[in-house]
């Protein structure tokens, strides 16, 4: 009896280790750490042989398939934050209406998504979250009379394109030359451009 | 997978109540340890450097004669390593600047043998050898995003220790153990899983 009794304290303490115990790596982040960026170009591109820029004044705002353009502190910042670094870069801004040989726009993406969830399934855990012993009915259980709720999540990024404007009357089209995507929490807040972006655009664009 | 674990513990638990009820007989030990393991090799160069803390390692164990022995073990092994934000190229023109997090989760199920060269000495030191499978549970992340995939793989591990019974007649005893697993793990240009470990735990005899 003694064995059976030691036994059942181990397996419970190793059962512990094995559901409890596995670090998850996404609460072990902070927002900062959870925020990636990732930037592409067009390999054919030499960067050297532009010399202006002109950037929009004001942020496209590309939400489930619809846009508008709004200003807000984050997207001034962000606009503020590429002007800063592209003239540390040595590019020239001027007017759009000055035959800027490349364009850069701003813009925020939110993307909500619509899912279904099942009470049963959802019910199956959350008992054993809350115990029924904690609302003082011990050895008690739920009873879900819903089947199913809906429930929506929106998520957000920014993306920066930078356009070949100086060859587009050549080429009949507007390239994209350099694309960047910021994803992650806190992706508009008005902090992050000055705190991030030169990291962003000085070590992955020039 | 947590629907697996549940059910490798419960069956665990059930394993032990029936073996218990028919081991008059039978001479099975139930081993139970404590395991600390320390990433090594390719592994180590890859995947994670930090050792882990967070596992064990169990077995049911029947003894054919004073000297060897052999049975079922199965262990859980929780593997993390955060990295700091670097940036690395996705092909050759995209780059993305992430933190990575790599989190592993081993469970092997072997077929193990151990030999006591001294049966008769009051400290009995041991080999061991064991192969089987491993499930493998792998995912990375870059900073929030994630992406995971499950294997199974063989595995091998060799090791060597010292038993220390509780009493001069006690058939239970202390266990202290260390082990080589080699693990290999070719997924992504990935090479192993192959990790060096340390054991401190308990072998009682079911009665």
């Amino acid at each position: 009896m003694k064995r059976i009794f030691l036994m059942l304290i181990g397996l419970t303490g190793f059962s512990i280790i094995y559901t409890s115990c596995t670090k998850d790596p996404v609460n072990n982040l902070t927002a900062d750490e959870s925020r990636i960026y990732i930037t592409d170009h067009d390999s054919s591109v030499n960067f050297r042989d532009y010399k202006t820029y002109s950037i929009s004044d004001s942020v496209a705002v590309i939400e489930n398939g619809k846009s508008f353009h709004d200003l807000n502190d984050a997207g001034q910042a962000y606009i503020d934050a590429v002007k800063k670094h592209m003239g540390q870069a040595g590019y020239q801004m001027v007017s759009r209406n000055d035959n800027p040989d490349l364009g850069v726009d701003v813009n925020h993406i939110i993307n909500t998504f619509t899912g279904v969830i099942s009470y049963g399934d959802y019910w199956d855990d959350y008992g054993g979250y809350w115990d029924p012993y904690y609302w003082g009915y011990p050895g008690y259980g739920y009873y879900i009379p819903y089947a199913y709720s809906v429930y929506q999540v929106s998520e957000g990024a920014v993306s920066l394109d930078i356009l070949d404007l100086k060859n587009a009357s050549t080429d009949h089209k507007i390239n994209v030359v350099w694309t960047g995507l910021i994803r992650g929490s806190g992706v508009f807040n008005a902090s992050l451009p000055t705190t991030r972006l030169k990291l962003y655009l000085t070590s992955l664009l020039i | 997978m947590k629907r697996i674990k549940k059910i490798i513990v419960g069956v665990c638990v059930m394993m032990c109540f029936a073996l218990t009820a028919n081991a008059q007989k039978r001479p099975l030990k139930l081993d139970l340890n404590y395991n600390y393991s320390i990433p090594f090799s390719g592994f180590k160069n890859d995947l994670v450097s930090n050792g882990s803390p967070r596992g064990f390692k169990a077995g049911l164990i029947y003894s054919f004669s004073d000297q060897l022995s052999a049975g079922l073990s199965f262990g859980f092994q929780d593997y993390y390593q955060k990295y700091p934000r670097a940036i690395y190229n996705l092909n050759k023109t995209q780059q993305i600047s992430a933190v990575i997090s790599n989190s592993i989760q081993t469970t092997p199920v072997l077929l193990k043998a151990t030999y006591f060269p001294k049966p008769s000495t009051f400290l009995k030191p041991y080999v061991s050898l064991g192969a089987g499978a491993n499930i493998i549970d792998f995912k990375q992340y870059y900073g929030e995003f994630g992406n995971s995939q499950s294997n199974v793989g063989f595995h091998a591990q060799g090791g060597l220790g010292l038993m220390i019974p509780f009493k001069k007649t006690s058939t239970s005893a202390l266990n202290l153990g260390a082990t080589y697993d080699y693990a290999p793990y070719k997924k992504n240009g990935y090479k192993d899983l192959n990790s060096v470990n340390i054991q401190a735990g308990i072998v009682i005899e079911l009665k």
